[in-house]
């Protein structure tokens, strides 16, 4: 389904979805960050690439799996599988857009997740093409993907000036736009091939370049041993901001937090976890096999570029340059990937 | 205005004559505008250094860094190690020096004057482009930034008040009063904004007041624990909030592994993050430099700096003490005069 949405219109269609939670990019704080749209609030759609990305809708930093407590000396469990209401997240960039299916296939290939596919199966991703990389570190099409792909995507927008072209991908995306009714008008002459000119014109925008995308996985592989990645990471601070930023990253841990010993009170959680933290590894005997930064910083790339590779049969990075703009030292992917390649 | 030349020559000439093993410094990044850290050891990478007011890092904390490496290593390298410093990052060195984390030889000071200007914060710029990248950043001049935007033609000038770092406003010795060699003229005291300020402005909130803006604050710490990865003073081998000594052995029973101190959990909640917070932020004070690499770091701008100038500044009203400023000093918390007040022991 292809309809156009003017611009004042917007709102309208955000109304008319008032049985679900809506989400769009707000700017707060001096980031933007996706943000609860309240009835009767404005959405500003001139957003970079938001600092945190869509997989904290179905992948939240904290996840209780149950409680517990002591009842009569007796241990008592209770589920909290979590039940949201229907989601709609407005203004996803199309890398982040591609990160998804990358999750799902981690939350579903060898057990399903049951609290990631009860959040997914209830959340609607409403895509915006870029017009225009906003950041000198998008390397989108350099990993397959475009400013207007349309992967992992339940809508597509895109933005035409006065009006946005506003494509319906899924089952899902196609049932919401159906929810907007008269908001949306038919597609006329010329819509279609401006969008195409808007589409053209985004992929023509310089990008970072990753040479031969093919030949990495082997570069990696080869370079196991190398010196190159203590070099590399010689000033990384081991924070976890590259990978809590990133859309694809899905490392967790798990802990009791007992909230009162007395009654034997508490939870049981999942956090996110990061391999660049030094316990990520940890063993209980005390040895760590990654206790140094140049590990930590080829664990990263290799399980980007190569593990999800061999596993996957794709690239585990969607380009988004999160993980280099956010880096506090300036530890950059592509940079990495070049130099590893080229050794 | 300091010469990037008299610097880079220096340094290739501490590095010709082997008085350090390496030179810590800026170079221009593939990453953003801003520089980044980098570590030369020879002469022909000196080249490559820069300054400008995209210098945000503080160095010291490789020199922490370093210092963890040789105290690891087999056959440690004990050479001096020098540093370009601006004013705060040489108040990072005091503070360790009067600790004796190590040796006045251990380090040569590259000094670096900020003069009339000072460094940018990322997030004041952030917030004057509304989350667009800057693609180049520059001196205009002494008063001035220059700002390209990613993606457009034409360049910016912003005054720089407006984009400066809050610590740079109040800056009481933008020199590096601990120094091997300094660059650029002496400024001390500036008077772009009083010290202490914003402190100032949080203690006339009502403690209602203030805690709505930390429980705001707290709820979106995605404890990333960048903020203490950064700072030069958090030095500990183990932090709080990581559990890497806690060794299991046959012998471990299961009550003590449920039972083992966990000052923190992992969850990102409010209350969590604040123990995280107040935390280091009490094992700042009478430390903490101000240096705003803290604060900087932080991916959803977190105003911690904040939390540890109010430390500083009541270090420097009860005690008129200031951290880094005097390394014959000895440091706030292992000394004792007769004046000290003592009208918070009760
Ligand atoms: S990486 Fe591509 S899709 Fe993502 S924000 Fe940049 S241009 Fe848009
Ligand atoms: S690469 Fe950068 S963001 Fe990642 S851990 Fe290292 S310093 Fe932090
Ligand atoms: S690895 Fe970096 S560039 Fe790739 S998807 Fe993750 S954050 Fe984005
Ligand atoms: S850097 Fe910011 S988000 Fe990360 S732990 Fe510190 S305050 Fe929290």
């Amino acid at each position: 389904m292809e309809k156009i949405l003017n611009q004042e219109k917007l709102r309208e269609w955000v109304d008319m979805l008032d049985d679900c939670e809506v989400y769009a990019p707000a700017f707060a704080d001096s980031v933007w960050n996706y943000a609860r749209v309240e009835a009767g609030t404005d959405i500003d759609l001139s957003h970079t690439n938001t600092i945190g990305s869509v997989k904290e809708f179905v992948f939240p930093q904290r996840e209780v799996f149950f409680r517990f407590e002591k009842k009569d000396g007796v241990p008592v469990l209770t589920a909290t599988l979590p039940d949201p209401k229907p989601t709609v997240v407005f203004g996803v960039r199309p890398c982040d857009g591609r990160g998804m299916p990358r999750n799902d296939t981690v939350f579903n290939k060898e057990f399903e997740d049951p609290y990631y596919w009860a959040r997914r199966d209830k959340l609607t991703l409403v895509g915006l093409a870029c017009n225009q990389p906003h950041s000198p570190n998008c390397f989108c099409q350099s990993v397959g993907g475009s400013p207007h792909s349309e992967d992992g995507l339940d809508i597509l927008m895109t933005d035409l000036g006065d009006r946005f072209h506003v494509k319906g991908i899924t089952v899902k995306g196609v049932e919401a736009m159906e929810r907007g009714r008269d908001a949306f008008g038919a597609v006329r002459d010329g819509d279609q091939a401006e969008t195409e000119k808007v589409h053209d014109t985004s992929r023509s925008h310089p990008q970072r370049p990753l040479g031969n995308l093919d030949a990495i996985p082997e570069a990696i592989r080869e370079s196991f041993d190398s010196p190159l990645w203590a070099d590399m990471a010689q000033h990384c601070i081991g924070c976890g901001i590259c990978t809590f930023l990133c859309p694809t990253c899905h490392c967790f841990d798990i802990n009791d937090e007992v909230i009162s010993p007395t009654t034997g009170e508490g939870e049981r959680v999942r956090t996110w976890d990061n391999c660049q933290f030094p316990d990520f590894t940890m063993h209980t005997s005390g040895h760590n096999p990654r206790a140094d930064l140049g590990s930590r910083l080829r664990q990263r790339v290799s399980h980007k570029f190569l593990y999800f590779v061999e596993n996957h049969k794709t690239q585990q990075c969607t380009g988004c340059g999160r993980c280099i703009t956010e880096c506090p030292v300036g530890i950059d992917i592509v940079a990495v990937l070049e130099r590893v390649s080229q050794s | 205005m300091v010469n990037v030349e008299e610097i880079r020559d220096y340094a290739a000439n501490l590095l010709g004559k082997g008085e350090v093993k390496s030179v810590l410094g800026f170079r221009r990044g593939s990453a953003s505008a801003f520089a980044e850290p980098c570590t030369i050891t020879d002469v022909g990478e000196a080249a490559s250094l820069v300054w400008d007011p995209t210098c945000l890092n503080n160095l010291t904390l490789y020199l922490v860094k370093d210092h963890k490496q040789q105290a690891a290593a087999k056959t440690p390298d004990n050479r001096p190690v020098g540093i370009v410093a601006k004013g705060c990052d040489s108040r990072a060195i005091g503070v360790l020096l009067q600790e004796n984390y190590f040796k006045r030889e251990d380090v040569v000071v590259i000094g670096v004057s900020c003069e009339g200007t000072g460094v940018v914060d990322p997030r004041k710029l952030s917030a004057k482009l509304k989350g667009r990248t800057a693609s180049r950043v520059s001196f205009y001049g002494a008063d001035g930034i220059n700002v390209r935007v990613y993606g457009e033609e034409t360049e910016t000038v912003i005054p720089a008040q407006e984009v400066l770092a809050d610590r740079c406003l109040e800056c009481r010795a933008a020199i590096p009063t601990l120094n091997d060699i300094v660059f650029g003229e002496a400024v001390g005291a500036r008077e772009f904004d009083e010290p202490f300020h914003a402190a100032k402005a949080a203690e006339s909130l009502s403690a209602d007041e203030r805690w709505a803006t930390w429980e705001h604050h707290f709820d979106r710490c995605l404890r990333c624990f960048a903020c203490r990865a950064v700072c030069p003073m958090c030095y500990c081998p183990e932090c709080v909030v990581d559990s890497t000594t806690f060794v299991v052995t046959l012998g471990t029973s299961a009550e003590e592994k449920a039972n083992r101190i966990r000052w923190c959990e992992r969850s990102a909640n409010t209350s969590e993050s604040a123990v995280y917070h107040l935390t280091r932020a009490i094992h700042l004070a009478g430390r903490c430099i101000d240096c705003g690499e803290c604060e900087r770091v932080c991916p959803v701008n977190i105003p911690l700096r904040l939390l540890n100038t109010k430390l500083e500044k009541e270090a420097f009203e009860m005690f008129e003490y200031q951290a880094g400023h005097d390394i014959e000093q000895a440091s706030l918390l292992s000394s004792f005069r007769d004046e000290d007040p003592n009208s918070f022991i009760r």
